[in-house]
């Protein structure tokens, strides 16, 4: 089985793509499963820049996306605007 | 108190008095919904005599608290037969504030056969007739010569050619501080306006006393608390640099990016239509990236959209028209989309109803999927008054009923915009119910106090979606009447001295204590009347359903619409 993973990524984040001469999408191999936090350490991009790990349409935040080959995955940095982190399920409600 | 204008287009009678008691405390949607609800005969014909528009400014506008410029306009839709608030930004909003001018109504329909400009200043209102040239004009020309009549300063709403022939999508443009457009869009508001025979409404703050302020200290100090509550949120950066456009590659990878006329919710061109791009390709032009829609606004989620030239096409460049061209009807060309709603804008018509319109079109086989050009060409005939022109210009529910299709997106007869109510479950049920009709403008606010569920929402399922629904259109009413532009939202739900600060502000404007229940115990009664008057009109919770086709899978989740009449009946039932 494939451990390759379509990445994309959003907003000011498509520029970093861009600044690292990445496409989009990149492919990833990430050597069998590891999850959306794991991934950011190992393409060095920093926690706070990501606040959704997309992983097959579902958005999960970083350290809860499990990633494995063969998913589509898309990061998105803070910032989505109006109710979507709501509906979407990027936002926690207390 | 605030002086409440009525002008009479049939006796031409102008009475300038003091706001009724009972609308003391109220504004924007909850003053227009309210005086709709409580003076508009409910079974009226929407541009007959008894129907009547009014517009409202804020209760925080004209003052210093940032975005607080919007305009709430109100009457009985032509489109959806039920109540409408349609909000804007621009100049408009903010001079009648600062004049005192709590409401503005026009009631009436002249006998003669002519278009009339109001003219509103310090000294009173008089009605002109409109300048010939004006009649049968796009929108951004009349306004040139609107300001050039009347002064280059003065605030304009004006119809354009659809809202001359009363197309049931036809729109209020209202002037920016550049003399570009903004727009009351949705729910035909721009008939209503044309069946009174008003071209333009032209206001002059010149000699405006400006805001009273009742504790000046108290505001200045919660309007800097709002402000920092805005500007310190990644959110402002976002809108700021992307536009709403930045939401295409958002939705689409959720999946909720409704292509091909609502057929899937994911394609594979979504980043050349998106903010992204949008952005790159204003910035290599030498447009503007962004620029704020009215005075005040810290967000400037707008931008000047244009052309390889450098040239100014369009601006206030919308997710949800780009979405209805670009994935729902396959135009896979960002300047083309621009230009179609620069044509909207010029005809004066809801980009959103008659884009949607543009993917029937398509869905009906008079161009085909994806031909930008044909359907620029299409649009162009709404203008010209053509019979397909006028077709296209009364939205998508006139082209699903003429061409005879069954997928035809709409909910009360307003088109659904760009959110697939299935992969959105929460969207979805905000669509079914809302008395506007669909409106992704109508859930927009969330505020805590008042929600009762927690954890993370699952957008695919049902659990937890009529709650929020119920929540973000109580919050949305409410925020609604405060003049505030909607995308404060995100300060409201993340930071607690966000809403703190704009009950605040109220207070110290006005010498009260309301308090966060206040303001939700507000938008419930707005809603509250607004469902009330579209009961009397005749409508049943029948009408709080979305349509057939949503029964289908929808890619890539192969979810469906699968909600229950009694589980959306319970979104209002509080």
């Amino acid at each position: 089985m494939s451990s390759i993973i379509e990445l994309r990524a959003f907003m000011d984040l498509a520029d970093l793509f861009r600044e690292r001469n990445w496409p989009s999408p990149l492919e990833v191999d990430i050597r069998g499963e590891m999850t959306g936090a794991q991934l950011l350490a190992m393409l060095d991009i920093r926690p706070e820049q990501v606040e959704v790990v997309f992983v097959n349409g579902r958005a999960f935040t970083p350290p809860t996306a499990v990633l494995t080959g063969g998913d589509r995955v898309a990061l998105v940095p803070p910032g989505v605007p109006g109710p979507y982190r709501v509906l979407l399920g990027f936002k926690k409600l207390d | 108190m605030g002086k409440f204008i009525r002008v009479d287009m049939t006796s031409k009678e102008v009475k300038i008095g003091e706001c009724p008691e009972k609308y003391a405390g109220l504004a924007g949607r909850g003053l227009t919904s309210s005086f709709v609800a409580d003076e508009v005969k409910p079974t009226c014909h929407p541009l007959g005599k008894n129907n009547k528009l009014i517009f409202a400014p804020g209760f925080l506008t004209g003052t210093s608290a940032a975005n607080s410029g919007r305009l709430s306009c109100g009457a009985k839709s032509p489109l959806t037969g039920g109540i409408k608030e349609s909000n804007t930004g621009g100049t408009f909003s903010q001079k009648m504030a600062k004049m005192g001018i709590k409401a503005i109504v026009f009631e009436g329909i002249p006998a003669e056969d002519k278009y009339f400009v109001v003219k509103v200043t310090m000294n009173g209102v008089t009605i002109d007739e409109a300048p010939a040239e004006t009649v049968g004009m796009g929108n951004y020309d009349a306004i040139k010569i609107l300001q050039q009549k009347y002064g280059e300063k003065v605030g304009v709403a004006i119809i354009g050619p659809a809202g001359e022939m009363r197309l049931s999508a036809a729109n209020i443009s209202f002037a920016d501080r550049e003399s570009n457009i903004r727009s009351a869009g949705r729910g035909g508001l721009g008939a209503v306006m044309g069946s009174k025979k008003i071209k333009a409404v032209v206001i002059d703050d010149t000699g405006a006393p400006g805001v009273t302020i009742a504790n000046p200290e108290a505001f200045k100090s919660a309007a800097k608390r709002f402000a920092k509550a805005l500007t310190t949120h990644p959110v402002c950066q976002g809108l700021g640099r992307y536009g709403t456009d930045v939401l295409v590659n958002i939705l689409n990878e959720a999946g909720g990016l409704p292509t091909e006329n609502f057929r899937r919710g994911r394609n594979e061109w979504a980043n050349n239509i998106g903010g992204e791009t949008m952005t790159a390709t204003i910035e290599a032009r030498g447009g503007k990236p962004t620029h704020g829609c009215h005075a005040g606004c810290v967000i400037q989620c707008s931008q000047h959209y244009v052309d390889k030239k450098g040239k100014y096409i369009t601006g206030g460049f919308e997710y949800e028209t780009i979405w209805a061209l670009g994935a729902n009807a396959k135009i896979n060309d960002l300047d083309i989309i621009a230009y179609a709603d620069r044509e909207f804008d010029e005809a004066g018509v809801d980009s959103i109803d008659c884009a949607v319109a543009v993917g029937l079109a398509m869905e009906s086989g008079i161009i085909p999927w994806g031909d930008g050009k044909a359907a620029l060409e299409l649009i162009k005939e709404i203008r010209k008054g053509t019979p397909l022109g006028r077709i296209l210009g009364c939205g998508a529910d006139a082209v699903g009923r003429i061409y005879g299709l069954s997928r035809v997106p709409v909910v009360k007869g307003q088109a659904i915009p760009a959110y697939d109510p299935r992969a959105v479950k929460g969207e979805g049920l905000t669509y079914a119910t809302t008395a506007m009709g669909a409106d992704h403008t109508a859930g927009y606010a969330v505020a805590t106090n008042i929600l009762k569920v927690g954890g993370f929402v699952d957008p695919l399922k049902k659990e937890g979606q009529v709650e929020l629904s119920r929540n973000l259109q109580i919050a949305t009413a409410a925020v609604d009447s405060t003049g505030m532009c909607l995308f404060i939202a995100f300060a409201i739900l993340d930071i607690p001295d966000g809403f703190n600060a704009l009950v605040d502000m109220i207070n110290a404007q006005y010498g009260l204590s309301l308090t966060g229940d206040d303001v939700a115990a507000l938008g419930k009664s707005i809603l509250k009347a607004e469902r009330g008057f579209n009961q009397r009109a005749g409508f049943t919770n029948a009408a709080d359903r979305l349509p057939e086709f949503f029964e289908e899978e929808c890619p890539p989740h192969n979810v469906t619409w699968e909600f229950t009449g009694e589980e959306i009946d319970e979104v209002m039932n509080f």
